[in-house]
């Protein structure tokens, strides 16, 4: 049996309550694209631990209030 | 449509004219009966004319593309001052790790391609075919591999990349 992981994430929500936050500002407070900012949020690319830490000062929390992280097993 | 994929799309186009523009040229002459097969300086020449083409004009259009781009942007934000339009400029070509990460995978699949060809176009020649057929295959490959790099880019940006 494998273990499949997913880094979960609450970008959108955070965003929400940073006042409607848009994805271009993150993205320019991260230093990243905003492709890149889509991409986590869509759970479709898990930053680096660096990107993850810069998101999370961004919003002025803990990592672990905006990344999550999920195991399943898959046979 | 993002920046990178606008970038990668340029620049399959360029891989494609050039590839086009080889087989019309060189096939061209070689079915009119112009080239003489064994004529490998003819090939060979060619090949480097062909390559320094492409390089040329990958180098113009994505000068013309970075152009349009910021006009592009100068428009649609022509309410903001010079300062904020330079920084928006900056913010969409920014490359950050998910395009590193992007253009490593991508780039691999370009490598694997290409060496495929070289390897096919060795085992033509061990079967007999002329080394005119085992240069073309191996000109071609590597034109077909930075094809499928930039394919696989934006099959990456639109579904996603992983770490691992």
């Amino acid at each position: 049996m494998a273990r499949k992981a997913e880094v979960t994430n609450n970008i959108r929500t955070l965003r929400f309550f940073a006042r409607e936050m848009t994805q271009q500002e993150l993205a320019e407070k991260t230093g990243v694209s905003r492709q890149t900012i889509i991409a986590v949020e869509a759970g479709k690319y898990s930053p680096t631990l660096e990107l993850a830490f810069r998101i999370a000062e961004a919003f002025g929390l803990p990592i672990t209030e905006v990344f999550g992280y999920k195991t399943k097993e898959s046979s | 449509m993002p920046y990178q994929s606008k970038k990668t799309i340029t620049s399959m186009v360029t891989g494609l004219l050039v590839l086009a523009a080889y087989c019309i040229y060189a096939f061209g002459r070689y079915s009119s009966g112009a080239i003489a097969e064994g004529n490998l300086k003819f090939w060979a020449g060619t090949m480097l004319v062909f390559i320094g083409i492409g390089v040329v004009a990958t180098i113009i259009l994505q000068i013309i593309f970075h152009i349009a781009l910021s006009i592009g942007i100068a428009v649609k934000d022509r309410a903001c001052d010079e300062k904020e339009i330079d920084m928006r400029i900056e913010a969409t070509v920014i490359e950050d790790e998910m395009d590193k990460l992007i253009e490593l995978k991508s780039s691999q699949i370009g490598f694997v391609l290409a060496g495929v060809g070289f390897v096919s176009a060795l085992i033509l020649l061990v079967l007999g075919y002329s080394t005119v057929v085992m240069l073309n295959v191996m000109f071609l490959s590597y034109l077909v591999g930075s094809l499928m790099e930039g394919a696989a880019s934006l099959y990456f940006y639109g579904k996603g990349v992983s770490n691992g």
